[in-house]
């Protein structure tokens, strides 16, 4: 054999050594190296001379590319989220991507509302945030995947299910929406009767909740950017909203709620069968998130609206309850004194809303957590 | 190559995978080196692709089922295989359910 054939083959051996652990290199290259040779040697054989860089080349090609063949010595997976995981990375990006819709939709309707004139541009802004962070959301939950693949980590929550818990995975599919909020659902197949959902599952609703909370504590940290929620588009002119003082007051607050949040949901994943400990993880929250809401609401001012010279203070206040208010939502001036009344209206009335929810949990988890 | 082939030729590899382990097995009741294992299984009909059958060859040796032994032969070292006492009994046991299943396949064939 030239010693360009022995060079060709060192580069390949090389290759193939570069992707193996050090432990196993040497063995493996050696092993390698004798099967070429032993190929090489039959090849000799059948040509009676010795085989040329280009036939030494194709019985290198025969035996693989180095990448692939090194990674069928690789003892981990072989790919980065298996068939076990896959079901569970699809439902992940289905469940994230319409939280992510959801988010990019209340954006547009805020935007559009204050300025009809910019509807295509906003329209553009929208469509390209939400395929910017579902792209984010896609990396982080393969990331994810591929760390539980590695590490065989399989929550119990995946193992031990039941068939009862499972109506909420029906929500990665749109068509069933309204179906899976307590509708009967129409099978495919048209022999099979209609199949009655009692509600949402547990599990699948946990996961659809971790991973809104998820994408909302990496806003919240800066890690992730909805730009909608950062400018709206008045009459051309883009009016910036800067968050009040409370916000930076409350920060740590509602980061650790989110962060509580996410706890009580990974807590019935783990443990769906304690629900009196639920109840009263429910209890703590609840009434931590009535004292940041009327914290919040005490506050007064939460955001303000600003285009050129112009500014308009986004609002909490009790006179803004009031069904009139509501009636005549929107028909008020366009300017940024008009869109930040509107605002004040929409946000008065959620706060509102989700202190008297917060308060109904609050009864219900208590008799949950009572009842024999 | 048509879809009905390329069809039959994904179920074919599928067909031969989980059997290709117990060939190997049964090969190496005598002590061979990857080449020559190689040449045998396709000698019996059986042609593998040497990156198939290396990593293979590793992944049994690990589980116990084999052991090997570098030595040198015609001038060159070779890592020879053959089944270890653990792999014999194993071998023994997959034998009869591979003739299980081949009987009960006869009959529904």
């Amino acid at each position: 054999m030239t010693t360009k054939s022995e060079a060709i083959i060192d580069r390949y051996l090389e290759a193939v050594a570069a992707q193996l652990s050090p432990e196993t290199r040497d063995d493996i290259t050696a092993e390698l190296r004798e099967l070429i040779l032993s190929r090489l040697d039959a090849r000799e054989e059948e040509l009676g001379r010795a085989p040329t860089e280009a036939e030494v080349e194709a019985v290198l090609k025969e035996i693989g590319h180095p990448l692939v063949v090194a990674a069928r010595y690789r003892p981990g997976p072989d790919s980065l989220i298996g068939p076990e995981l896959f079901p569970w990375w699809l439902y992940g990006v289905k469940a994230g991507a319409l939280v992510l819709l959801a988010i990019h939709a209340i954006s547009l309707f805020i935007t559009l509302i204050s300025g009809p004139r910019d509807a295509g541009q906003a329209i553009g802004q929208a469509f390209h945030s939400f395929f910017g962070s579902g792209l984010t959301l896609i990396g982080a939950l393969t990331l994810a995947g591929a760390i539980m693949e590695h590490y065989r980590i399989r929550p119990r929550w995946m193992t031990e299910w039941r068939a009862k818990d499972l109506s909420a995975f029906g929500l990665s599919d749109p068509m069933t929406w309204g179906a899976t909020a307590g509708e009967a659902v129409k099978t495919r197949g048209p022999a099979l009767r209609p199949v009655r959902v009692s509600g949402p599952s547990p599990a699948g609703e946990s996961v659809f909740a971790l991973v809104g909370l998820g994408l909302f504590v990496g806003w919240w940290l800066g890690l992730l950017n909805f730009p909608g929620l950062q400018a709206l588009t008045l009459g051309g002119e883009t009016a910036t909203i800067t968050p009040a003082p409370i916000w930076g007051v409350l920060f740590a607050p509602i980061l650790f709620y989110a962060l509580a949040q996410m706890g009580e949901e990974l807590f019935k994943l783990t443990n769906p069968g304690a629900p009196r400990i639920r109840a009263l993880m429910r209890i703590g929250i609840a009434v931590a998130g009535l004292w940041l809401t009327w914290t919040i609401f005490q506050a007064g001012h939460w955001f303000t609206l600003s285009a050129d010279d112009e500014t308009g203070r986004v609002v909490g206040d009790w006179a803004l309850l009031n069904i009139d208010r509501m009636r005549t939502l929107g028909d008020g001036p366009r300017d940024v004194a008009g869109i930040a009344l509107t605002l004040s209206v929409v946000f008065t009335w959620v706060a509102a809303i989700g202190a008297v929810s917060m308060v109904y949990s609050i009864f219900a988890n208590a008799w949950r957590a009572v009842r024999p | 190559m048509s879809a009905d082939d390329e069809l039959f030729e994904s179920m074919r590899l599928e067909l031969r995978r989980g059997s290709l382990v117990l060939a190997v097995l049964a090969c190496l009741r005598t002590e061979r080196y990857g080449y020559t294992l190689r040449q045998a299984l396709a000698a019996d009909g059986l042609e593998m692709e040497e990156s198939t059958l290396y990593p293979l060859l590793r992944r049994l040796e690990s589980q116990g089922l084999l052991l090997s032994e570098w030595r040198e032969e015609e001038k060159r070292k070779k890592r020879f295989y053959v089944l270890s006492p653990l792999g014999v009994s194993l071998l023994n046991r997959l034998t009869g359910e591979w003739r299980a299943i081949n009987g009960s396949l006869d009959r529904l064939l």
